[in-house]
This record gives C-alpha cells, sequence and structure tokens, in this order.
C-alpha cells in the first residue's frame, strides 16, 4: 500500500496543486459513498437530505458540536498514528486498541495510587504512566517481532483481546467502584485531571498535547536522519539493511512508539475525559484510526485533517442517530465505502497514467 | 537443411508500457527447422516481442500469422495450442514440485483423480532420451542445478507437443561445456523439424549457433540476415546504432586493454583469511576463503549464480557476519558494520538491485543518498539537509544520465536500466576505496555498459580496489586482472590474466579443481 | 452445561468447539493456497453470524440460516478476489477495509430487521443428530458420533480438500498458483479463475463458521460475538502449515484451549477467570513462537499476480 514518498518541502506553489491534484480522489470518493449509502437510508424510509445536514453540519452549528469534535479527534488522530508510524517503517500495527487500554490502565494505576500529589506532578505522572505502558503493550509484539519473527499483524491483534480481560479484571477485582452497575474503576486524584482550556462546553488540554505530537511526528519522520532509517526500513527492509541501516531495531522501535502514541490517548482519555478506568472505553477508536490511517495513505502529514473529517462525521453520526433514529453504524460502514473508493482511484489513476 | 516454408509470421506489432514504447512496428518472420537467433541489449524489445507471441503481453497494434493464417493468441493456452512454447530466463518453474509435476502441470493427464502418471511418464522419458536432456524425474526442482532446471523448461515444452521452441537468453548460468551441450540439443530439436527463436545479446553466440539473425534495437528492426551474409562488424553496429563508437570501446576491444589500464599496485586494500559462513541449519554457505585484492585492481569472481557470490559480497560488506575467519579492508578490523564500511570510503553494488540495494516507495534524490545519509554533507547533527541532497542528486542525475523527472518523483517510477544507473551512480558518488560490485552490468544496453567499464577503470586508475562478482564470464575476461573461480563456496582455483581460458574456467566453474 | 468435567464431556466439547476453526481454517488456507490472503475473517464470521442468525430467525430454519451466512461470506469472498485480483489492490488493505464493512454490517443489520430491542429474539440452536449404531458404542460414540452435523460435515471437508489438493490435477494446479502465479500462468493455467473460486468458496466456508456461534452456542447475535476467532483462524493456518490436515489438527488444539479456558472459569479456580479468557490467545502467541519461522506458507501469499508487469 500506500504510494508514500519521503516528501522534502516543495516550493510553495506546487505544494497547493498537488495538494489540490489529490483532494480530488478523495472528494470523488465521498460523493460516491455518500450517493451509494443515500440510496440504502432512503429505501430504509429516512429522511435522506436532513440525515445528511446532521452529519455535515453538527459539528460547526454550535460551540458545543465543535468542541465535541475536537474531543472526538484526539483519540482518532493519536490512533491514526499509533498506525502510520509504524506503518512508516512497513510494519502493520492492528494493536493499538490494547496499547490504548493499557494506558488508560497505567495513567489510572498512578492516578489512584499516588491520588494526593499536587497536580503539578502527579498529572506528568499520569500522562507518563499511559505512555510507557502503551509503550510496553507495544515493545511485547516488538520483541516477538525481533525475537522470533513472528508477524506483527496478529500478535498486536491477539493482544487486544488480552487488554480486554485485564481492564475488565483491574475494574472489578483490583480498585472497582461497586457503585457503578458497569465494571469501572474508582476516580484518580484530582491532581491528574488534565486542565480545562475552555471550561463550558468542556474542552481539555489534551488538544494540545495531540497538536505537539503531530508536529513532533513530522519533524522525525521527514526531517532528521533517524526518520530517514526509518523511512529507508518501510520502503525496501533488505535494502536498508544491506546500507546499514538496523532494520529490526527500526521494527520494534516502531512498534514501541505506536504503543507510547496509543498509551498517550489512554492517558488522555482518562486524565481529560473519564477520570477513571471504564470497561469499553476504547470505543470503536481503533477501526477508525485504522481507516483514517489508510485513507491518509500512510503520510503523517495527512492524518490530523483526514482525522477531523472523520471526527465530523462520527459527531455527526451520533446526532443523526439521536435525532433520525438512524443507527451509527450507517456512517460507520460510509466511511468504510469512502476509503474502498479512495483505494479504487488509485487504481483508475494508475490505469491512466 | 533450412527449408525456406515460414511457418511463423508477426507483423507490424506495436507495444507501449506506459510512456515506454517498447516496441514500434517490428516484424519477424520464422522458418521451418531454422535457429533464428534475436539479438539485441537490454531493453531493445527482444523479450518483449516474445511476451507478445507466447500470450503473456497483447500488443496495441500488429497480427501474428501461423502457417499464413492469421491467429488470435490472448494467452499461454492459446499458444501453446498454436504449437509455440517459451522457455524464459528466470525460469517460471513450481519450485516446490517434482520435476514430472512441473513438466504435466496444468496438461490434461490421463487419470486426474488419482495423478497415477505412468503413462506420462513414460512419454518424457522417451522424449528426454531423444533429445538428450535426462533429469531425475522424481527430484523436486528447488535442488536442481540451473542446467537442470532448463532442461527440465525445454522438456516442459516439448512434453506439449510444440514445433516453435522460444529461448529467453538460455545460456546464462550455464557453463561453457553446458552451452555446447544445449546446443546439440536444439541442433537435434532442429532436425526432428522444429523451429527455435534464441533470444540473446551476445553475438558470438548467435554467430555460432543460428541460421538466421534479427537484430532489434530500441523496439525497432534493424535487419534479418543469414549468418552468413554480413560482417560480425555490420551486426556489432546494428546493435549498438551510430552513437557508440565501437573502435574505442572497452565493450568489443575482445580483451584488448593496454598495459596501462592492466597496471596493479601492491598495497593490499581487500584481506580475507580462512572465511567461513554457516547458515544456522549448519550448511556451509562459504569455506575457508582467503583472498587479496590490491589496490588498483580488479579481482573477478566466477561461479555459476548461487554459488555463493551474494554471500561472499555481503560478508565483506558486513551485511551478515562470517561465522570465522578474518576480514580486513584498508587495515579496518573486521566486524564492522555495512554503515561504518561505506563511510570508511567501500562502495557496494549488490546484486539483486530491486531487493537489496533500492527503495521503490521513496524518491530518487533519497535513493541516491541511502547509506550515505548520516554523513556531511547530507545531514547536519540529528537533521539532513534535504536542499543539499537535492543538489547532489540534481548533479548525479545528470552525470549518470538517469531518466527521471525530477529528484523528487518517485523511485518506483524508474525503469529497470535506470534503476541500475542509480544503483552505480551511488557507489561512484564518493570516493572509494574498495569496490564491491556484484553484476554491476545486468539489465543494461551496451552503450550503459560500456559507462559501466569506464567507470571502473576509472576508479582503477585512481587507485580503487575493486571485486567484480559476475555471471557473465566474457565481462571477467575483458576487465579483471586475476579471476577466482568460486564453487559451492569454495574457490576452486585463482587465474592470473595471462592463464585466462574460457573452457578451463567452465570446469573450474562445474568444480574440477585445478593445480593453481 | 453444568456437568462436571468428566473427560468425555470435555472431548465431546473440544470436537463441538473444533468447527469454526475447522471451517475458518480451511477457508483461509483455501485462498491462501492460490496466493489470496484474506485477513477479513473477524468481520466475514460477525457477518456470517448477523446474517444466519437473522435468515434464521426469519424463516424459521437454521438451514437457511447457514446459506445465507455462506452467501454472504462468499460476497465478502468475491470483494476479495474482485479487488486483489482483478484492480490488483494491496490485499490486506482490502482485507481490512472489508473487516470494517463486516463489522459495521454485522451490527446494523440486526437494528434494521429486528429494530432496538432490550430482549433479542433466540433461534433454537442445533440438534445433535446420533449417528445410529455407531452412536452407541461406549465412549467414543459420546465423544464422535453424538454430535451436531456440522461437527461431521467439517471433518468430511477436512477429508476433502486433502484429497482435492494433493491427490487430484485440478490440487496441483490450485497449488501451483499460489506458489508460483506466473508459472501456473505460462502453463494455461487461468490464475483469476482459480484465485475467485478459492476466495469465494473460502470466504463462503467462513461466513458459515461465523453463523455456527448463534446456531450452536448462544440461539442469538451479540457484538462483536466472534471475540477474535477469525484472527485466530489466521494464526491457526499458519501454525497449520497451510494444509488441510495439519490445520484440522490446529483446530483441535484450538478448541482445547478454548474448551480449557470456559470449563475451568465453571468449575472455579483460584486464578481470576480473566487470566484463563486471555489463554486462548495467549496460547496462540505461544504455539507462533515455536513454529510460525518453520511453517511453510504459499510462496505467491498475499501477492497479486499482473501479467504485463515486467521484472525491473
Amino acid at each position: 500500500m500506500s504510494e508514500q514518498t519521503f516528501n522534502p518541502p516543495l516550493p510553495q506553489k506546487t505544494v497547493l496543486q498537488t495538494a489540490a491534484q489529490k483532494a480530488v480522489p478523495y472528494l470523488a470518493a465521498v460523493i460516491v459513498s455518500f450517493l451509494v449509502a443515500g440510496v440504502f437510508i432512503a429505501a430504509m424510509g429516512f429522511d435522506v437530505l436532513k440525515a445528511y445536514e446532521t452529519i455535515f453540519f453538527t459539528s460547526f452549528r454550535s460551540l458545543n458540536g465543535f468542541v465535541q469534535t475536537l474531543l472526538k479527534l484526539i483519540p482518532l488522530m493519536l490512533h491514526a498514528y499509533a498506525f502510520t508510524v509504524p506503518l512508516t517503517a512497513g510494519k502493520y500495527n492492528i494493536g493499538a486498541e490494547g496499547q490504548f487500554l493499557a494506558g488508560a490502565i497505567g495513567a489510572t494505576a498512578v492516578g489512584i495510587v499516588f491520588a494526593s500529589l499536587p497536580p503539578l506532578v502527579l498529572l506528568p505522572l499520569v500522562l507518563l504512566g499511559g505512555i510507557l505502558a502503551g509503550a510496553f503493550w507495544g515493545l511485547i509484539p516488538g520483541w516477538l517481532l525481533y525475537r522470533f519473527s513472528i508477524n506483527e499483524i496478529l500478535t498486536t491483534t491477539l493482544f487486544n483481546f488480552v487488554s480486554f480481560n485485564l481492564v475488565d479484571f483491574i475494574a472489578t477485582k483490583v480498585w472497582a467502584d461497586t457503585a457503578a452497575g458497569h465494571p469501572t474503576t474508582i476516580a484518580i486524584g484530582e491532581g491528574g485531571w488534565l486542565p480545562l482550556l475552555v471550561n463550558r462546553p468542556p474542552l481539555h488540554a489534551g488538544i494540545l498535547l495531540a497538536l505537539a505530537l503531530a508536529a513532533a511526528v513530522y519533524v522525525y519522520t521527514n526531517r532528521t536522519v533517524a526518520g530517514y532509517d526509518l523511512v529507508a526500513t518501510g520502503a525496501n527492509p533488505r535494502a536498508a539493511k544491506v546500507y546499514g541501516i538496523n532494520v529490526r531495531r527500526m521494527f520494534i522501535l516502531s512498534l514501541v512508539l505506536a504503543g507510547a502514541i496509543a498509551g498517550l490517548s489512554g492517558a488522555i482519555e482518562v486524565a481529560g475525559v473519564q477520570h477513571r478506568l471504564i470497561e469499553g472505553m476504547q470505543s470503536n477508536f481503533l477501526v477508525l484510526g485504522l481507516i483514517i490511517g489508510l485513507l491518509a495513505k500512510g503520510n503523517n502529514l495527512a492524518v490530523p485533517f483526514v482525522a477531523f473529517f472523520i471526527a465530523i462525521l462520527e459527531v455527526g453520526a451520533s446526532a443523526m442517530q439521536r435525532t433520525l433514529m438512524i443507527p451509527v453504524q450507517m456512517i460507520f460502514i460510509v466511511e468504510a465505502l469512502v476509503l474502498v473508493f479512495v483505494l479504487m482511484s488509485d487504481v483508475i489513476g494508475r490505469r491512466r497514467r | 537443411m533450412t527449408d525456406e516454408t515460414i511457418i511463423l509470421e508477426m507483423k507490424g506489432i506495436y507495444k507501449a508500457f506506459d510512456q515506454n514504447q517498447a516496441l514500434d512496428d517490428v516484424s519477424f518472420a520464422l522458418r521451418k527447422r531454422e535457429i533464428h537467433g534475436l539479438l539485441g541489449g537490454n531493453g531493445a524489445g527482444k523479450t518483449t516481442l516474445m511476451n507478445i507471441l507466447y500470450g503473456l503481453y497483447r500488443m496495441d497494434r500488429g497480427s501474428v500469422l501461423r502457417g499464413g493464417r492469421e491467429i488470435d493468441i490472448r494467452s499461454p493456452r492459446d499458444a501453446i495450442r498454436h504449437g509455440i512454447a517459451m522457455v524464459h530466463q528466470h525460469f517460471l518453474q513450481v519450485e516446490t514440485y517434482s520435476v514430472m509435476e512441473n513438466i504435466v502441470l496444468g496438461s490434461d493427464v490421463k487419470h486426474p483423480y488419482t495423478m497415477n502418471l505412468a503413462e506420462e511418464r513414460h512419454k518424457v522419458s522417451e522424449l528426454a532420451e531423444r533429445f538428450g536432456l535426462q533429469v531425475d524425474l522424481d527430484a523436486a526442482v528447488e535442488g536442481l542445478t540451473m542446467g537442470a532446471r532448463q532442461k527440465v523448461e525445454i522438456l516442459k515444452s516439448l512434453y506439449r507437443g510444440v514445433d516453435i521452441l522460444i529461448l529467453d537468453e538460455p545460456t546464462t548460468n550455464l557453463t561453457p561445456q553446458e552451452v555446447d551441450t544445449l546446443f546439440e540439443s536444439l541442433r537435434v530439436m532442429v532436425n526432428e523439424g522444429l523451429s527455435i527463436v534464441f533470444i540473446t545479446h551476445k553475438l558470438r553466440e548467435v554467430l555460432s549457433v543460428c541460421d538466421r539473425i534479427t537484430v532489434l534495437r530500441n523496439g525497432k528492426n534493424i535487419l534479418t540476415l543469414g549468418r552468413g551474409e554480413a560482417s560480425e562488424e555490420a551486426f556489432v553496429r546494428a546493435m549498438v546504432g551510430e552513437e557508440m563508437n565501437v573502435e574505442k570501446s572497452i565493450f568489443f576491444s575482445k580483451g584488448k586493454l593496454g598495459e596501462e589500464a592492466l597496471r596493479v599496485g601492491e598495497t593490499p586494500v581487500l584481506e580475507m583469511e580462512n572465511v567461513h559462513l554457516t547458515r544456522s541449519d549448519g550448511i556451509a554457505l562459504l569455506k575457508d576463503i582467503t583472498l587479496t585484492v590490491y589496490e588498483s585492481e580488479i579481482l573477478g569472481i566466477a561461479g555459476v549464480a548461487g554459488n555463493g557470490q551474494r554471500e561472499l559480497a555481503e560478508v565483506i560488506m558486513g551485511v551478515q557476519p562470517p561465522s570465522g575467519g578474518r576480514i580486513r579492508v584498508r587495515g579496518v578490523a573486521e566486524g564492522s558494520a555495512s554503515g561504518d564500511l561505506l563511510r570508511q570510503g567501500v562502495a557496494y553494488i549488490p546484486e539483486d538491485r530491486l531487493h537489496d540495494g533500492f527503495l521503490p516507495k521513496a524518491n530518487v534524490a533519497t535513493n541516491l543518498i541511502l547509506g550515505f545519509h548520516r554523513q556531511p554533507p547530507y545531514s547536519r547533527g540529528v537533521f539532513l539537509d534535504w536542499n543539499k541532497v537535492f543538489e547532489t542528486a540534481r548533479g548525479l542525475i545528470r552525470e549518470y544520465n538517469i531518466k527521471t523527472q525530477s529528484p523528487a518523483d518517485a523511485g518506483g517510477n524508474l525503469s529497470g536500466g535506470n534503476i541500475q544507473r542509480v544503483m552505480i551512480a551511488r557507489a561512484f558518488s564518493r570516493p572509494a576505496k574498495l569496490l564491491v560490485a556484484h553484476n554491476p552490468t545486468r539489465g543494461l544496453d551496451i552503450p550503459s555498459m560500456e559507462f559501466v567499464y569506464q567507470k571502473l577503470l576509472e576508479g582503477k586508475k585512481g587507485g580503487m580496489a575493486t571485486l567484480l562478482l559476475s555471471e557473465d564470464l566474457d565481462e571477467l575476461l575483458l576487465l579483471c586482472n586475476r579471476i577466482v573461480v568460486l564453487y559451492r563456496g569454495e574457490i576452486v582455483g585463482v587465474l592470473p590474466r595471462s592463464r585466462f581460458e574460457k573452457y578451463e574456467i567452465g570446469r573450474m566453474m562445474s568444480g574440477v579443481r585445478t593445480n593453481v | 452445561m453444568s456437568e462436571s468435567l468428566t473427560i468425555i464431556n470435555f472431548l465431546k466439547l473440544i470436537l463441538l468447539t473444533m468447527v469454526p476453526f475447522v471451517l475458518a481454517g480451511q477457508g483461509t488456507m483455501l485462498g491462501g493456497r492460490t496466493g489470496v490472503f484474506n485477513v477479513a475473517q473477524e468481520g466475514i464470521m460477525l457477518v456470517g453470524a448477523s446474517v444466519g442468525f437473522l435468515a434464521s430467525w426469519l424463516s424459521g430454519s437454521l438451514f437457511v440460516g447457514m446459506l445465507a451466512a455462506m452467501a454472504a461470506g462468499g460476497l465478502f469472498g468475491l470483494a476479495l478476489a474482485y479487488f486483489t485480483t482483478s484492480l490488483k489492490m494491496n490485499q490486506f488493505v482490502i482485507g481490512l477495509a472489508l473487516f470494517f464493512i463486516g463489522l459495521g454490517l454485522s451490527t446494523l443489520l440486526p437494528k434494521l430487521v429486528i429494530g432496538v430491542t432490550l430482549t433479542p429474539p433466540l433461534i433454537p440452536t442445533l440438534q445433535d443428530v446420533p449417528i445410529p449404531l455407531l452412536s452407541k458404542i461406549p465412549i467414543l460414540g459420546a465423544i464422535f458420533f453424538s454430535q451436531n452435523w456440522l461437527v461431521y460435515a467439517s471433518v468430511g471437508l477436512s477429508v476433502l480438500l486433502y484429497y482435492l489438493l494433493y491427490k487430484t490435477s485440478l490440487g496441483l494446479a490450485l497449488r501451483a498458483v499460489g506458489e508460483n502465479s506466473a508459472a501456473a500462468d505460462s502453463l494455461g493455467i487461468s490464475v483469476p479463475r482459480m484465485r475467485y473460486a478459492a476466495s469465494i468458496i473460502g470466504g463462503m466456508l467462513i461466513g458459515l463458521a461465523g453463523a455456527y456461534l448463534p446456531m450452536v452456542y448462544t440461539g442469538t447475535f451479540t457484538e462483536n460475538m466472534v471475540k477474535g476467532r477469525g484472527w485466530l483462524a489466521i494464526a491457526l493456518t499458519f501454525f497449520g502449515g497451510w494444509s488441510p490436515h495439519t490445520i484440522f489438527y490446529g483446530s483441535l488444539f484450538f478448541a482445547g484451549v478454548e474448551v480449557l479456558a470456559y470449563r475451568v472459569q465453571v468449575i472455579g479456580s483460584i486464578i481470576p477467570y480473566q487470566f484463563l479468557l486471555m489463554l486462548p490467545y495467549l496460547a496462540t502467541i505461544l504455539v507462533m513462537v515455536f513454529t510460525f519461522r518453520k511453517s511453510r506458507v504459499p510462496a505467491f501469499l498475499g501477492q497479486n499476480y499482473d501479467r504485463e508487469k515486467r521484472v525491473l
């Protein structure tokens, strides 16, 4: 996949031109997907126009809608990076879900054990706990790949299922909040909560962390020598090895980085939104993250923009379910269709060339 | 012997790949019972033309006539039905299957639900007997030598009862002795009524075995003549065109390099002592390799492909650590990783350019600095200096005549020959004391080969030591000061230039030791 | 199922539990043997479970449900073949996209067909069909010959596939496509036809594997009820070396671990049940540590074949 090329800075005009050229197939794919889905929605007796109006404009009609979109954007973006960063090295990480939960567990554990510490100390610790726990969850498949050459696709996936049970264990046996009707832990210390940027509607500071991460990923992969190693490994591991790059180290590094990013996402979700570990808090972030990463064709620079688009759809879809009773899964399928059509537009492009 | 009846004709064939016009109004006629040489450098369109005939490629325009009647070939199945078979340069065989299974694959067998192949086996044995193509029918193909695998390919074709056989560069990977045996088999086939198309880029081969010769260049017909109808010079000129200076070329110099070009220094640059390489399952890939390459020397490594050449190159380059022995480069201790070696002035042209040397998903500039990217001027501390990288890349693209739109173009868009130019440009882009070059001219047309030879000799003049591993024996005989012959990971002999003799080397390539 | 854990019961349960692994494993293997590497199992099984359940509920017949699940799975197989064999798109990426679509469809369909309810309807589960005479054999009869008919069918399927692949001319051609598509093509074997057929039939088997879950275990469809069995099926094919007989043995092992995890949980043990439930995944990874590198994989697995693509 991913005709990702190592794109150094180009003169301004060309950037705009290529961006415009690249946007065309995306737009076409989006339009076609919504047309296809519209036929089904209409066939089921719903009002298509109203549904689409809700989907596209909920994010922009009120401050609340926009903040909801930004809040959605954080985990989606980070889950997408947890996929595209290892993909830069040619490795497929399908384990962001597990790494996210590991991060949430790590953050919660730190937040509960050291609950009384002041914010200045506790918040960084909570975040670090999440990052390290996530990185560890990425390290295991990385190590299995490094040591035994076991395909990372399967191991990262299987560790998701392991993490579900681990969450259940911690939320029911270790720090269970018995008052909640659902497996949940007690809350972390208030010092571990992310400060709010906007009070009403509440927008926590996680968005700043996510944007900082986006910048860091870009600089790392496109501007540094270490990033060159990562990209070369992904472009052709055999050639990279022949020319002196330790590709197995790159593989393990890429999965650990992915784990750390997903772990950070888990920590942000705990510190910023839930303030505790809740079973099922992973939602469908994994799959949405994969869709975003694939839509971006592995291009780290494109991830925030695609993630924002998907966040709009997701927020709109929830509103659509509330007001029009159209199941949210409808939109999920539309997103998958957009992906298929975008991939198909490549084929058409290839044939025309 | 040949009769004049034309049994197959291709007329006005056009074929383009993307923007590249591979065939431009090419015509070709095959007579009954002839061996017809299809001669040309790499990229001339020979294989493309025959792949069209065999139904693997669809032509854009043109017609194919069999016995005067137009036929439509859409797939290999159609080709076989019309009595046409093709043996590709890279054998199309199922490695894990036995010889017998490979031969009957895809044909209608007598007992499809029990796979009792007694009858088919009988037929194959008979064919093998008749044409001198004996192989063990129960052996798995992956364990066979290249020579035996070629026999399997030819048997596959004969088993299908074809009367036109296309052979694509059939002498690659054969020893000179095996080449002679092949030529004898071809004569038997022609006597039995077959017609053969013999694709090659080696003039000497067509002159020794073909009845008629068609020369292609840049996808166009240049000439078709009987073997005796023109001088060797005429064929050479037809192959390379007018631009190339044949008289001054190294390629056509027939081994007569001047004194100056053959001078060798006295300082050892690469020293290997008792180097071993053993695979994890205990199989020895390199055994007791001891050799020295001196300053300004070109040391050739000859051998049939797969006898340890790749491993030898990779052990020297630090890609694989040796299991034992010592390797010293200019006195630097052994055990240096590949990256360090590149920094110390060792250049490498890997054998398999696509897998071992190229990043198809990265752009051309990125490819041109692979391995050197940690060094100034390309990097400053932890950051890369893209401006500098692009400046260098533009220079190399110009100097090495790499056909690409810009340094930012994806590497995957380059053609095979241009990828090889990237390999060469990269290897020569930094001053090198040692060059390890593995099949550096594979896939290049003749002017480009000439260019590489000039670069090698230029480097040599400047004191560079070269280890030239090549499957093209002619190339080694042309350029080397000494030739080392490798067989099953062992050195079977070292010959100085004064003792270069093709059949002698051929014997050694098949494992016969000679007293040195 | 509250009887104590007798050996007989344990073995009988293993055979019962092996079915989805056998079906999904063989389905994956069949496509893979022609070079089409399906990674959408989890999604296809979910769709199979959802469609199988809904069709059974609507028609009142489990058999109709199975056919519907197979048809749905076959459609996914067809889509996979079209995108990869005809359009030459990356197999893994398309597999993921199909997984997403399956995941979404499996929960969307019940909502559309049944509506949102707190008490989803139930379908009758598949009955055991004791084989006359054979089921009367002491011990063996209870273990092997008193099962539902899909257990027998999955054994039969494994035997049939083994015969087809290794003892027939068609099998020779089919395996050749997965080992070297170019070689097969050069001998007149139609690579696309082989790949389409294997992918579609493989998809049908995977769909049926999904339908087994509501029809035998739960009587209803619940979200994400496949619980990673689709991914385990991929691991199983590697573990089973892409051969029908070894995949069958592997299924027994996978089923054994699953039964063990659930049964020990029922009996009660000092280990928290959550850790027992991790067992199938951890055991799979452990097994891969020992077998992954040795496993022989079809050489063209996951690779599209483009006749006109020139070797550079």
